[in-house]
């Protein structure tokens, strides 16, 4: 019996766990999508130089932070935020939104389950 | 009615509309929900509207700030609550508001984010040392005129105007889910304590006083809260617009203050971007300044103390003295490196659940004919006056359920 | 109205700002002294500004935070050198006349005179 609530409550604590990340997993698909934005933006040469380094940087600095906080690391989400910062920063908008296409369908599966 | 001071006072009101906090919501706002919250911008820009022209009134007719009154009619122990939690709200803003000066500055210049805000610091309260009272507002006021960039924006990426006219229409979308509904609500409650932040009415009652406003002042009152506020409501709500046609789509939240001066740069390219980069520095810098004058007016006004800019800083020592705290106070915030969208959230969060301690004196007030004579509310004033104490005292009850619900609208 | 009138005191007298002969602000009616006693004529002998007056208005604990930061100096206005009240209790004196003023000259030392327009 005693074995059987600590299972019941392992898999209570874990199904909990990805619902409790839906937040970050809803920041880090906006970081990725805000990033697209501003490499599509400045290979159209619509933005100062200084602001297109600013923003990058600091949309990783939030990307980093927010992966940081996660509560399940090892998870499919948290693999994808991992391959969304380890693009390099004039990476191709087209490869930034794909990273955030898929955030979003987990953030989408989530919310509904 | 001299007419350029009625064109200055409108267009100081228009320029000086935005701060972060609906920058920051209208873009959420737009990219969420599309159109849908468009009504509750125009409905919280009647408010403000309804309790300004109040306060101004107030001013001009009992020559007395808000602030004065309220001490006398809720008394020293309540009086004290309502004084502590409206500093705190205000604080909070000021760090936020300081906060966005810093990024800003940060955006255009590349330099370290905590040294602009320090820098952001030093030249507003120069400014505020430097300029008398008139010259304070007017400068913000009509430099953050640039903010107009987005609604031109806004016609330049033709959007579907049909939708967006819908939007003024009161509803809420359907087909949400639970989880989407609680969020609709936190952003209806956000968006009302922004746009009627306690610091306003305190601001533009003592204001008042300081351009010594009488009762020949009240048409010009008039007209400059209502023209006004709603040219400058419509600045947020070309915001909200732009987000919903560009970021929406997008999925884009958006997670980083800068990412609204994209809506300028998308049609205009650099000159958009730069202009919005401007117009957003200025509406922001200009909201620190009213934020913390309008702490060190209620601080000095509800002990008694000499106030305003009106005056040399050394003729109101402890005003002074109080405005450079103040400042201080909330680049401490800053310092401790909190996310400046964080210190928007606890803003409008704190703010809200004062609001209604904020309207209530300022109600009772210009519903008294003691003081006001022949111009206390007569029964318009006194009806919307009502009805939007009522909205505000639900949005403060329901705020913070909606914000530990939702996760500060996450999810 | 003048001091003489019936007023309320707490509708229409205490918590109201101050202003001397000079339209210089100097406080807030804190409390009122009173003269007189049980059935009879009860005047108000003085008006009393200052934190120290906010004793018997506050819980214990609260006084006693505010007198930490702010002391406990009580400033006395005889009834006699108030001119009007309304909005604004108007004195006919200056506020240094009823030692009001002290803490805001005091302040005034710190702050530089000069710069501004």
């Amino acid at each position: 019996m005693r074995k059987l609530l600590l299972l019941l409550l392992f898999v209570a604590g874990c199904s909990k766990g990805p619902r409790a990340d839906v937040p970050a997993i809803g920041a880090a698909r906006s970081l990725g999508a805000e990033w697209a934005l501003v490499n599509e933006e400045a290979s159209r040469g619509h933005l100062t130089a200084v602001y297109v380094k600013t923003m990058r940087q600091q949309l990783r600095e939030q990307l980093q932070t927010n992966a940081s906080s996660l509560r399940q690391p090892d998870s499919r989400y948290s693999v994808e935020i991992q391959a969304l910062l380890a693009e390099p920063d004039g990476a191709a908008p087209e490869e930034l939104r794909a990273h955030s296409n898929k955030l979003k369908q987990i953030e989408d599966g989530l919310e509904s389950a | 009615m001299n007419p350029l001071e009625l064109t200055l006072g409108i267009m100081t009101a228009v320029g000086g509309f935005v701060d972060i906090s609906e920058l920051v919501f209208a873009a959420k706002a737009g990219s969420l929900f599309g159109y849908a919250l468009i009504w509750v911008f125009a409905l919280s820009t009647i408010g403000i509207m309804v309790f300004g022209e109040m306060s101004g009134r107030v001013a001009a007719v009992a020559h007395q700030p808000v602030f004065n009154l309220m001490r006398h009619r809720l008394g020293l122990k309540l009086g004290l609550v309502t004084l502590f939690a409206s500093v705190l709200s205000t604080l909070i803003t000021t760090a936020a508001e300081l906060g966005g000066v810093g990024l800003i500055l940060h955006y255009l210049t590349g330099a370290p984010y905590l040294l602009m805000a320090v820098v952001g610091v030093l030249v507003l309260g120069a400014s505020m040392w430097v300029l008398p009272f008139q010259w304070i507002e007017r400068t913000y006021g009509l430099l953050g005129l640039m903010m107009i960039i987005f609604a031109v924006a806004l016609v330049a990426i033709h959007p579907p105007w049909r939708e967006v006219a819908g939007g003024f229409v009161p509803q809420v979308p359907k087909g949400l889910s639970t989880t989407e509904l609680l969020i609709f609500g936190y952003f209806m409650v956000a968006i009302i304590s922004a746009v009627m932040f306690p610091y306003e009415a305190y601001f533009y009652s003592s204001g008042g006083i300081e351009e010594q406003w009488g009762p020949k002042d009240l048409p010009n009152n008039r007209m400059t809260t209502t023209v006004g506020f709603a040219l400058g409501s419509l600045l947020a709500v070309s915001i909200l617009a732009s987000s919903a046609q560009l970021f929406g789509p997008m999925n884009v939240g958006p997670e980083v203050a800068g990412s609204s001066a994209l809506e300028a740069a998308i049609p205009f390219g650099r000159t958009g971007l730069l202009i919005a980069l401007g117009g957003m520095l200025i509406a922001i810098a200009g909201a620190a300044v009213e934020t913390c004058m309008a702490n060190a007016y209620s601080v000095a006004q509800f002990f008694g103390w000499e106030w305003g800019r009106h005056k040399k800083p050394w003729e109101a020592p402890r005003f002074t003295l109080a405005w450079i705290i103040f400042f201080l106070l909330s680049l401490a915030i800053v310092l401790t490196d909190v996310n400046v969208m964080s210190l928007v959230e606890y803003a409008v969060l704190f703010s809200i659940v004062v609001l209604p301690l904020t309207y209530l004196p300022l109600m009772l007030l210009a519903n008294d004919k003691k003081y006001m004579g022949q111009f206390a509310n007569k029964w318009l004033a006194k009806s919307l006056g009502w009805f939007f104490f009522a909205v505000i005292t639900a949005a403060a009850i329901a705020a913070i359920p909606l914000y530990l619900l939702t996760s500060g609208g996450q999810a | 109205m003048t001091p003489s009138d019936p007023l309320k005191l707490v509708a229409e007298l205490l918590d109201l700002p101050i202003m001397d002969k000079d339209g210089r602000y100097c406080g807030i009616v804190d409390d009122v002294e009173l003269s007189g006693s049980a059935g009879k004529e009860t005047r108000i002998k003085a008006l009393l500004v200052g934190p120290g007056a906010y004793d018997a208005r506050l819980p214990r604990w609260a006084f006693w935070l505010i007198s930490k930061v702010a002391g406990r100096r009580v400033a006395r206005i005889p009834i006699d050198q108030v001119d009007q009240i309304h909005t604004v209790v108007h004195l006919k004196c200056r506020a240094e006349d009823v030692k009001l003023h002290q803490v805001e000259d005091r302040v005034r030392a710190w702050i530089p005179k000069r710069g501004a327009l």
